[in-house]
């Protein structure tokens, strides 16, 4: 399972060092913008074509007056829970379908893993033919980037059960049902998480290609809208609010793995 | 045949068991393989549905051979590739080198871990049309997308691996005397490949990502390009080839990076 998961970054322990580690990441933010401010500032770059923190700042102000930017954010978001929410209904579903009975499991491998292998995005145009222009064909992608993830941990999960325990609820006269409700769904959560996180990252990257490429609205087309009308400050807003968003998913799986650490201990 | 049912206590993970497993899995997997393109075929070829909507293997088969042929694919596959090379070799580079220092000097580290954390977790083919703005239409846009979006799994899992190596090795260079540069070299290095490699792999696929992205957006020439163009003349079976040559080209370099980890850190090799 190593190519599915970077590995984590190493992370200090006391806190101490994480009064270290917060300020010194405060600095480096800072200086990176002070230095790209100074050079747009200094000619040293074209403000315009590269455009620079000050700039960005009230092209902010001014999308927000507008309430333009809100209207993108809340379409991307409807995109994005859509088709994650399929991904993960789909996904949990046929994962356990695939860990419980072997025959589906090797019959829907193939399929599967050439999902994960093959660069999804280059059926775009195929999905576009398929379902049209918009909301369909953006959730349609979101889905199919990050169900595979969904499904490929579900099914390590369901193969990780200890088969003491479905024997065990057996013997004591448990159905099927009870033995997925009772063991299999418990014991194989924590996998299951983690595909989600990776889903996320995934149905994230799903929404913005399918906006960027075959929409009319949400943040992804706002960034091409702006850069075909070299409007660069303004495409940094869209963009920024897609790194904070990407930011906060990253923070809540953290948050979340932490949580099911000390469940589990 | 269902877990549920079986109980596999017996002991009868014996080899046996498990090529029977293998030669099942194997078995089931290709029949369900060629039923599916059975059933492709016979739906594309006679219309059921319309076959300019999803095609049928044959005609994408002849339609490989054709652009093959004609050197459609080989020109503009030229393209890419060296877009790609000008991107990626760069981001190994940079990503051992960053990710060197990074685990060296944890202050470094946190400097740069914003910056780091943000690049990893957004969708980094958002940062294509400012790429585009800012470099170019053309093939400088395409290598500096392939470096964003490789460099941060090399930078991040050659951090992971050397801040992984075993202490007793550091100390054991230092006690015969190595330097710092050595110590890197001959310990720090050696120890992190397999973590650094495992990057490199998830590197490759991102890097296909952001040229694809990147080509499709804007660009001369390019696989991406070729994507665009048949896309707006709804070209199912050209689609199809392209999707097949850059996933058979992803499948091939990270074969060939296994190949090369194997034969340069034997060592290093995953069960």
């Amino acid at each position: 399972m190593s190519e599915i998961g970077m590995a984590p970054a190493p992370r200090p322990e006391a806190s101490a060092p994480r009064r270290e580690q917060l300020v010194l990441g405060i600095i480096g933010t800072l200086a990176f913008l002070v230095i790209w401010e100074a050079a747009a500032r200094f000619d040293l770059i074209n403000p315009v074509v590269v455009s620079n923190p000050s700039r960005i700042a009230a092209a902010f102000v001014s999308q927000l007056q507008s309430g333009e930017i809100l209207g993108d954010l809340a379409v991307s978001l409807i995109e994005f829970t859509a088709g994650f929410g399929l991904s993960l209904v789909v996904g949990i579903g046929l994962g356990i379908a695939m860990g419980l009975n072997r025959l589906t499991e090797y019959a829907v491998d193939p399929f599967v893993w050439f999902l994960y292998s093959s660069p999804l995005i280059a059926f775009y145009p195929l999905i576009i033919v398929w379902l049209g222009f918009g909301f369909a064909t953006v959730v349609a992608i979101t889905f199919l980037l990050s169900f595979v993830s969904v499904v490929v941990n579900t099914v390590a999960g369901v193969h990780g059960v200890d088969p003491q325990l479905v024997r065990a609820v057996r013997a004591f006269g448990g159905t099927r049902l009870d033995v997925i409700r009772k063991v299999i769904l418990p014991a194989a959560v924590p996998l299951i998480i983690a595909g989600m996180r990776i889903g996320l990252g995934r149905a994230l990257h799903g929404v913005v290609l399918g906006e960027m490429f075959s929409s009319n609205a949400g943040l992804g087309y706002r960034i091409t809208f702006y850069a075909a009308h070299l409007r660069t400050a303004d495409v940094f807003v869209p963009l920024v609010i897609l790194v904070v968003i990407g930011l906060m998913i990253n923070q809540l799986g953290n948050a979340v793995e932490t949580r099911l650490q000390a469940w589990r201990a | 045949m269902s877990v549920l049912a079986q109980a596999p206590v017996d002991g009868g993970s014996s080899w046996i068991a498990l090529a029977r497993r293998r030669s099942a899995r194997a078995v089931v997997g290709f029949t369900a393989v060629a039923l599916f393109l059975i059933a492709w075929q016979i739906a594309g070829a006679n219309e059921f549905i319309r076959s300019d909507l999803i095609s049928y293997p044959s005609e994408v088969a002849a339609t490989l051979l054709q652009m093959t042929a004609s050197g459609e694919l080989g020109s503009n596959l030229a393209v890419s590739l060296q877009e790609f090379i000008q991107g990626f070799l760069p981001a190994i580079a940079v990503g051992i080198a960053a990710g060197t220092a990074f685990a060296l000097s944890t202050r470094l580290h946190y400097l740069f871990e914003p910056l780091i954390v943000a690049l990893n977790t957004s969708p980094i083919i958002a940062f294509v049309p400012i790429v585009v703005v800012w470099f170019g239409v053309g093939t400088q846009s395409k290598a500096i997308m392939v470096f964003l979006a490789a460099v941060i799994p090399i930078v991040i899992n050659t951090m992971t691996g050397i801040t992984q190596v075993h202490e007793s090795w550091i100390r054991a260079c230092r006690a015969f005397g190595a330097s710092q540069a050595q110590v890197i070299v001959k310990a720090m290095l050696p120890g992190a490949l397999p973590s650094v490699m495992v990057g490199v792999r998830l590197a490759v696929g991102r890097a296909i990502v952001g040229l694809i992205a990147a080509e499709m957006y804007v660009s001369v020439r390019g696989i991406g390009r070729l994507i665009q163009v048949y896309s707006t003349s709804e070209r199912a079976a050209e689609i199809f080839v392209l999707v097949a040559v850059v996933a058979t080209f992803g499948f091939l370099l990270v074969t060939l990076l296994r190949r090369l980890e194997s034969l340069i850190a034997p060592w290093s090799l995953e069960p």
